[in-house]
């Protein structure tokens, strides 16, 4: 009896074949990821729910009820002159923040890839990973006792020196950029490690056919190294957006929103608003509800910018 | 039980005759029983040598709640609670657990967790700032309805006793307060020939003749907001001017006094060290004992922190006065009271009423001022203890005892003050570090802040 022989699977049967691999594919990512976003929307639905709720309300934490008052908060939210500084502040740090790291992540790691070899490569890489596993409000607290005119160490060489000691955290125009130097400080020398790695990650014929071409290091970065990179390089900055996004608890171990609000951003403002000062709550959730739907639709635009200059 | 209990030590001979036993067997139940009452009596004399397991062991509530919370600031006191604590814990079978935060942050998560009714904690910390608001909103239950007998609220000096008191009713204990007093370098004082200042005037020429910088700073200030912070150290100069919070139901804090009260307070702050427009009164403390600041007007707790020689650069080297005219001296007091949603069951508050009265027994004052605290104290008991009167410096009393008739409770006491006073604060920063310039318009969107404040809780 002779076998026979399987039909050879024609151009139709390959593509039936891969679309049902990946139709199983998809069905397994999303088996995968159903648990986890489950959780996230149990979790995270109902209070998000609460909180629209609430911004429609007037309740205060030092009255036990409350009434309906529809747009009321909104209406008042207009006029706040501290809530639209208390934007403007947000804004202001997000951008220093996230340029800033990525601008110091950037330098640092090239400058180690080109200049540092071997085993100091690595002690460096731990060095530079230490800032980041400390807690925020310990570093912040660190750092403002650092920045402290009479007693920190950063004024010392202005005190040896004979100079006023300069108000790190007391200067308005100061204020927000000596929290931001911390911020830059823990996630700027981390995102450096990842920057080399991501660099000795590439491979070293195009880099080396630059250098061949006499082009200075800078140029080679410029033109060659940092295009490829791109994609992840725009990634960290959308991670670093997010996260600065999240900055209450450095701000707040630092200068709590002062001097006067001078660093007061938006997530510090509802907190003082609902709970330090105040305790109105509902009007605090209007503010959070502004903020959730104001940072979904940027992020949203944002990740699609990402996308596109990924490519 | 055993108290009171009489013993029969040998049965009459009726009783024998009675029993119709022989001699030798009433002997031998005499000798019995002679030796049962001896033992029983001495089993009650042991039990009576231990006052307090006896008092705790009659008492059902013993081992009956896990865990006391008290919400707390890291203050003298509280560190030294914390660590004799376990008298109290073996005594009641009971934990005890004491989470200290900051100031601001101890007044924002009391009144969340009172205002939600979680029940976190059943002990909190309370002090002038908020006793009406815990009070009016009913977080808190009338102190002495709880308080054992022998705790004798009368022993508590008569400024304590007003301050932890709202509308007739006591509502804390207080462990320390005070007011305010007036803390120079004699030394330096003497040695530039200055004499302590009896007026204003006086003091900007002191505290300008003082100013040496960068060695030494005329004075240093609070600068941080807060009702219980800048607010704070503003009042005085505030009232000693002339200024008043409210006309009826008009707040009126935007007056010309305020005006010049503010204007006074930035012009000394041109002698405190740079970054004082942010102090809060420990940075205060630390520049003024580190040995760079030459006078400051404080709350009179931190003339024993200045003479701390373990912590203190100038310990021996302070002179006291009250603060010149026409200042008040801003009289204060803090301590613990009984969280009402927190202690559910009648066990719950008896043993955290139990551990507020061990908190701020004469026992206790007298254990704190043995341990070297002297700063924290409420008692007259405490006043009059030799040791005490041993170690605190006798300027330091005498400072006290001067300032005593100035020393009033400043701030607006209502349950709304910790809003009104922290929308104060805010604006006061703002004018102290120059990022408003114009303090009438800054008192007058303080007033415009307040006016709403009292209108919504009028509307409710």
């Amino acid at each position: 009896m002779s076998a026979v022989p399987e039909p050879a699977l024609g151009e139709s049967g390959r593509n039936r074949h891969s679309g049902r691999r990946l139709s199983s594919r998809r069905r397994f990512t999303a088996l995968a990821l159903a648990p986890a976003l489950v959780m996230l929307v149990a979790l995270s639905l109902p209070p998000t729910i609460g909180v629209i709720g609430l911004a429609f309300r007037n309740a205060s934490l030092l009255s036990p009820t409350s009434r309906w008052i529809g747009f009321g908060n909104f209406v008042l939210l207009w006029g706040d002159r501290r809530f639209f500084n208390s934007l403007e502040v947000s804004i202001i740090w997000e951008i220093v923040t996230v340029s800033g790291t990525m601008i110091l992540a950037i330098l640092l790691g090239i400058l180690i890839f080109e200049r540092v070899r071997g085993g100091l490569r690595d002690i460096i890489c731990l060095a530079l990973i230490l800032p980041i596993l400390i807690p925020r409000v310990s570093a912040g607290l660190i750092w403002r006792f650092m920045y402290s005119p009479l007693m920190g160490v950063v004024n010392y060489p202005f005190q040896l020196a004979g100079l006023q000691p300069i108000e790190f955290l007391s200067r308005p125009s100061l204020a927000l950029y000596a929290v931001a130097i911390v911020d830059v400080w823990q996630w700027g020398l981390f995102f450096a490690v990842i920057v080399l790695k991501l660099l000795e990650s590439l491979p070293a014929g195009p880099l080396e056919a630059a250098r061949l071409d006499r082009a200075a290091s800078w140029e080679v970065h410029w033109f060659v190294s940092l295009p490829m990179l791109r994609p992840p390089l725009v990634t960290m900055a959308f991670i670093k957006a997010i996260e600065s996004l999240r900055s209450f608890d450095l701000i707040y171990a630092m200068t709590g929103g002062g001097p006067g609000i001078a660093t007061e951003t938006l997530d510090l403002y509802v907190y003082q608003r609902g709970f330090a000062m105040s305790g109105q709550i509902s009007y605090a959730a209007a503010m959070s509800v502004l903020l959730l739907v104001v940072s979904t639709l940027a992020f949203s635009v944002l990740w699609k910018l990402t996308q596109l200059w990924s490519r | 039980m055993l108290s009171g209990r009489t013993f029969k030590t040998a049965p009459s001979d009726d009783h024998l005759h009675q029993l119709d036993i022989n001699k030798e067997e009433a002997e031998r139940t005499m000798s019995i029983k002679k030796r049962a009452g001896i033992c029983l009596l001495g089993v009650e004399l042991a039990l009576g040598a231990l006052p307090q397991t006896a008092g705790a062991a009659d008492q059902p509530c013993v081992g009956k709640v896990p865990t006391i919370r008290a919400i707390a600031q890291p203050i003298p006191t509280i560190t030294f609670l914390d660590s004799v604590k376990g008298d109290f814990e073996k005594k009641w079978a009971t934990k005890i657990e004491i989470q200290q935060f900051g100031e601001s942050e101890r007044r924002a998560k009391s009144r969340l967790d009172a205002s939600q009714g979680t029940g976190a904690y059943q002990v909190y910390y309370i002090d002038e700032a908020n006793v009406a608001e815990f009070a009016t909103s009913k977080w808190v239950l009338p102190l002495l309805h709880y308080m054992p007998k022998d705790w004798d609220w009368n022993d508590f000096l008569e400024g304590r006793r007003a301050v932890a008191t709202y509308q007739g009713t006591v509502w804390f204990a207080p462990f320390m307060g005070g007011g305010d007093l007036m803390m120079y370098r004699k030394d330096i004082m003497t040695q530039k020939g200055l004499q302590p200042p009896k007026s204003l005037d006086d003091l900007t020429k002191v505290v300008a003749a003082l100013n040496d910088p960068p060695r030494m700073y005329g004075t240093s200030l609070r600068g941080r907001r807060g009702s219980g912070m800048n607010v704070w150290r503003w009042t005085p100069f505030f009232r000693g001017m002339g200024g008043q919070w409210f006309d009826g139901d008009k707040p009126v804090f935007n007056s010309d006094a305020a005006v010049k009260a503010t204007k006074y307070y930035i012009n000394l702050l041109k002698y405190a060290p740079p970054g004082s427009s942010t102090n809060t009164w420990s940075e205060v403390i630390e520049g003024f004992r580190g040995g760079q600041v030459g006078l400051i007007i404080e709350s009179d707790v931190m003339g024993p922190w200045a003479e701390d020689t373990t912590k203190s650069r100038i310990a021996g080297r302070v002179g006291y006065a009250p603060p010149p005219d026409p200042l008040p001296s801003a009289g204060f007091a803090h301590g613990f009271a009984i969280s009402a949603k927190g202690n559910p069951t009648e066990c719950s508050k008896t043993v955290s009423a139990e551990f507020v009265a061990w908190s701020t027994s004469k026992e206790m004052e007298a254990r704190k001022v043995k341990a070297g605290i002297l700063s924290d104290f409420a008692r007259r008991s405490t006043l009059d203890n030799p040791e005490f009167k041993a170690r605190i410096n006798p300027d330091y009393i005498q400072g006290l005892r001067d300032t005593a008739p100035k020393t009033d409770l400043l701030i607006w006491k209502s349950p709304l003050w910790p809003e009104v006073g922290d929308d104060l604060g805010l604006e006061l920063e703002q004018v102290f570090t120059g990022s408003q310039p114009d303090i009438k318009q800054a008192l007058d969107s303080a007033v415009s802040q307040a006016e709403q404040v009292v209108k919504r809780a009028a509307d409710k």
